[in-house]
């Protein structure tokens, strides 16, 4: 081919390439979208995951966690910490953080949960756990 | 692809212009051969880890549609080479000729997308999703991607055909016809090398 | 300054400049936390700092682009600004915003934050980057708009060229983006999915449309170079953005509960991500190698190349690095994305603006070009800014790797806390890098106090 690629031509292959991959990512999407209820298990979003939902976002968790590998890198993975802890384990821990830290280790916060919210954070904890994530995290840490 | 100047037969190939226009082509060029030949090997890679899989999948698909999407294609391609050829060679009804040709390769990219769409139909009436499978995954991903290319090359040869018609392309500037028609020539390479993979190989 | 209404812009580089600061000072807050758990707790914890930190570099470089726009759109447009009232209005607006938002977070606690500020009323707080209450969503989004319509009107009544097309593009894609911010379903998969809409279509799209325009902008001042050729190159490069970023949104989707063909697709595109940074760099090299004219404005032509080289390696390369599905199952939420994101916003937006800056700043004050001794100054601002980015994210990337060896991939993983105390000595160097990395910044800020007679174009 012989000649010059031409600023207009530049700008006619912008258009017909943006378009063309933003109707192919919405197609995806609309796809995705319904697609997922077989892997999001959204039968299993109680009132009470709603609620631990809410707790997760007023409290900051993702701030010092990840939760399936998105957030903070501070603190653990929280998406199969009640794999790895069980339920009881998670309130137990999240109800015996001491107020003033502990000296010279990374500290988490004393919420001053109520047994309601107890209950709500670990639900929605253990709901996520129950995503088909594609088997990740590779093992029980996180 | 020859960089020779339309109009006369010397030797010497001009000198880039000072706007290196060539090098930003290929780079679209090699970029949209570049994401098809990663999705390929991917193919490959895929394929080589669930040959049982793939091989029972593949007789499910129509190969005769296969076979006359590949003449659809390579025809309408050799019919924009010659629409070029024609316009570059100049003459009193080169324009006519040439949008004559151009016509055709429009046909025939009309005639891929039916067939490709009747596939298709076919396919998910009997329920073959994205998710199906990872072959159901690739084969729906690969033809679709490059079907979508069809469809935008469908719409660029509609353009050059206004054009040529116009009788924009003369004279010596024929740039916008061979770089459309560099487009479309990718779009069939393409397909050659996806039909003997996804449909033939096994 | 070819327009008086240009002069909007000061403001808005210099507020951008402070809070830049500001985040600095919290990222080496929690850079100790790191290492000093307890440190600040619990008046400041972990989570608090983070949100001040990320939150003002977001709000910074929007205060960098406005006053970019503001700066470059009168002058492309070849008329003045629409409104500077507006502009000055909407400065303090969402600079007031801003400071209260970070009071907020500092002040009280996120829940009692929340409840004082309607979270009750449509829930949008508690996602990371968008923690901010709902009230100072809304008001980004007015402040937005207004900044659009002042922008889009001088645009309209002017001359109309591609790079403030392109930077419309990418500004009003940026608001209309942050608009998903707004969607939080109770459906984590959904939730993650749009969430990214923000994130992944602003940093790795929109963005880099704005980032384009910028900097053609800056190369067309400093080069001399014919604007046709760099208006091409701006359509090639942001061509390639978008048609690799789209479906490279699905990099994010590997792991979250969404189908498994985004592990194919998302690699595939992702991995095709870093070519238009590449031909971001090649771009900007080729521009100056070939410049028509010798500006006196040195400082600002190596933040337009140092903007090239490390958008293409912190986005680009650390991108590449971790992008892949089968790399990315053991890379995922570890110290490597850290380390990625630090060079990749330092590298793009950051730098960016800086050239931006560079440029622009001197001319609102009446030179084409600070000081020879100012301009050695920047640009060891520049050098120690840059070396020191390089070196914290060497260091997290020796983190990162040590700890999904340790963590995910060793016959007997270890847990997370544990894994953490073996890789603190990573973290006291990153650390050390920060601090280096703000006596850069303490340079960049004297620059601007250097006086001198002001460099001018050499006759050649």
């Amino acid at each position: 081919m012989s000649g010059v690629f031409t600023k207009s031509m530049a700008r006619n292959v912008f258009y017909g390439g943006s378009v063309f991959f933003f109707l192919l990512f919405l197609g995806l999407t609309f796809d995705t979208v319904r697609a997922l209820p077989k892997r999001d298990m959204r039968h299993n979003i109680t009132p009470l995951v709603a609620e631990g939902k809410k707790v997760w976002e007023t409290r900051n968790c993702i701030g010092c966690h990840t939760l399936l590998g998105e957030g903070a890198y501070f603190a653990p993975e929280l998406g199969n910490v009640v794999a790895r802890y069980g339920e009881e384990g998670v309130k137990a821990f999240i109800t015996s953080r001491p107020a003033e830290g502990i000296p010279g280790r990374r500290s988490m916060p004393q919420f001053n949960l109520t047994e309601r919210e107890l209950e709500a954070i670990t639900a929605f904890l253990k709901h996520v756990g129950t995503i088909d994530t594609a088997k990740w995290p590779p093992n029980i840490q996180g | 692809m020859s960089r020779s100047h339309s109009s006369s037969s010397a030797a010497a190939l001009p000198l880039p212009a000072a706007l290196q226009g060539d090098i930003a082509v290929w780079i679209f060029l090699l970029a949209e051969l570049l994401a098809f030949g990663v999705f390929f090997l991917a193919y490959a890679f895929a394929r080589a880890r669930n040959p049982a899989l793939f091989d029972a999948a593949q007789a499910g698909l129509d190969r005769q549609s296969g076979l006359i999407n590949t003449l659809l294609l390579v025809s309408s391609s050799a019919l924009v080479a010659h629409a070029v050829a024609v316009v570059r060679r100049g003459g009193s009804d080169a324009a006519r000729r040439a949008a004559g040709a151009l016509l055709g390769a429009i046909a025939c990219a009309l005639g891929f997308i039916v067939v490709k769409g009747s596939e298709y139909a076919a396919h998910f009436a009997a329920g073959m999703e994205l998710s199906s499978s990872t072959f159901s995954m690739f084969y729906l991903c690969l033809t679709g991607f490059h079907f979508f290319h069809v469809v935008l090359g469908l719409a660029v040869l509609a353009v050059l055909w206004r054009q040529t018609v116009a009788g924009v392309y003369r004279l010596g500037d024929v740039n916008g016809l061979e770089s459309g028609a560099a487009y479309w020539h990718m779009v069939d390479l393409v397909w050659l090398v996806l039909f003997p993979l996804v449909y033939l190989m096994h | 300054m070819q327009y008086a209404s240009q002069a909007v812009a000061k403001p808005y580089f210099v507020a951008a400049i402070g809070l830049f600061v500001g985040q600095i000072i919290f990222g080496l807050i929690m850079g100790l936390q790191y290492v000093i758990g307890d440190f600040l707790f619990p008046a400041i914890p972990f989570n608090v700092a983070r949100m001040v930190h990320t939150n003002l570099l977001i709000v910074w470089l929007l205060f960098g682009f406005m006053g970019a726009a503001y700066y470059l759109v009168p002058e492309e447009s070849e008329t003045e600004l629409w409104s500077p009232k507006l502009a000055i209005v909407l400065f303090w607006v969402f600079l007031a915003a801003g400071v209260l938002t970070v009071i907020g977070y500092l002040a009280v606690p996120y829940a009692t934050l929340a409840k004082l500020t309607g979270n009750d009323l449509l829930e949008t707080m508690g996602r990371e980057f968008l923690e901010q209450p709902l009230p100072t969503k809304l008001g980004i989004v007015v402040v937005a708009l207004a900044f659009l319509f002042n922008i889009t009107m001088t645009v309209l009544k002017g001359r109309k060229t591609v790079i403030s097309s392109v930077l419309l593009l990418g500004l009003w894609g940026l608001a209309i983006f942050f608009l998903f911010a707004f969607y939080n379903p109770v459906n984590v998969v959904l939730d993650k999915m749009f969430w990214w809409y923000v994130v992944h279509l602003w940093v790795e799209g929109v963005w880099e449309l704005i980032l384009g325009a910028m900097l053609a902008f800056v190369l067309i001042k400093i080069t001399g170079v014919d604007r046709e050729v760099i208006e091409k190159w701006l359509y090639v490069i942001i061509t390639l953005t978008l048609v690799t970023g789209l479906l490279g949104t699905g990099h994010h989707y590997f792991w979250i509960g969404t189908p498994e063909y985004w592990q194919w697709i998302g690699s595939v595109f992702s991995a095709l991500e870093p070519i238009p940074f590449f031909a971001l760099t090649v771009f900007a090299f080729n521009m100056v190698n070939r410049r028509r004219r010798e500006h006196p404005n040195k400082a600002a032509t190596l933040w337009a190349l140092g903007t090239g080289v490390m958008s293409f390696l912190g986005a680009g390369v650390w991108g590449f690095l971790h992008t892949l599905a089968p790399v990315n199952y053991y890379t995922h939420g570890s110290q490597i994305t850290a380390a990625h994101g630090h060079m990749a916003f330092y590298g793009a937006y950051v730098m960016v603006n800086l050239t931006m800056i560079s440029y622009a700043m001197p001319l609102l004050r009446g030179r084409q070009a600070n000081s020879e001794k100012s301009q050695v100054l920047e640009m060891w601002s520049f050098w120690l800014m840059t070396v020191s980015m390089v070196f914290i994210t060497l260091f997290l990337t020796a983190a990162g790797i040590l700890q999904i060896w340790l963590q995910r991939i060793a016959s007997d993983p270890q847990p997370f806390m544990v894994v953490q105390d073996q890789v603190a000595l990573f973290y006291w160097m990153r650390e050390w890098s920060g601090v280096i990395f703000l006596a850069g910044l303490l340079a960049y800020l004297a620059s601007f106090f250097v006086g001198g007679k002001p460099a001018e174009a050499r006759a050649s």
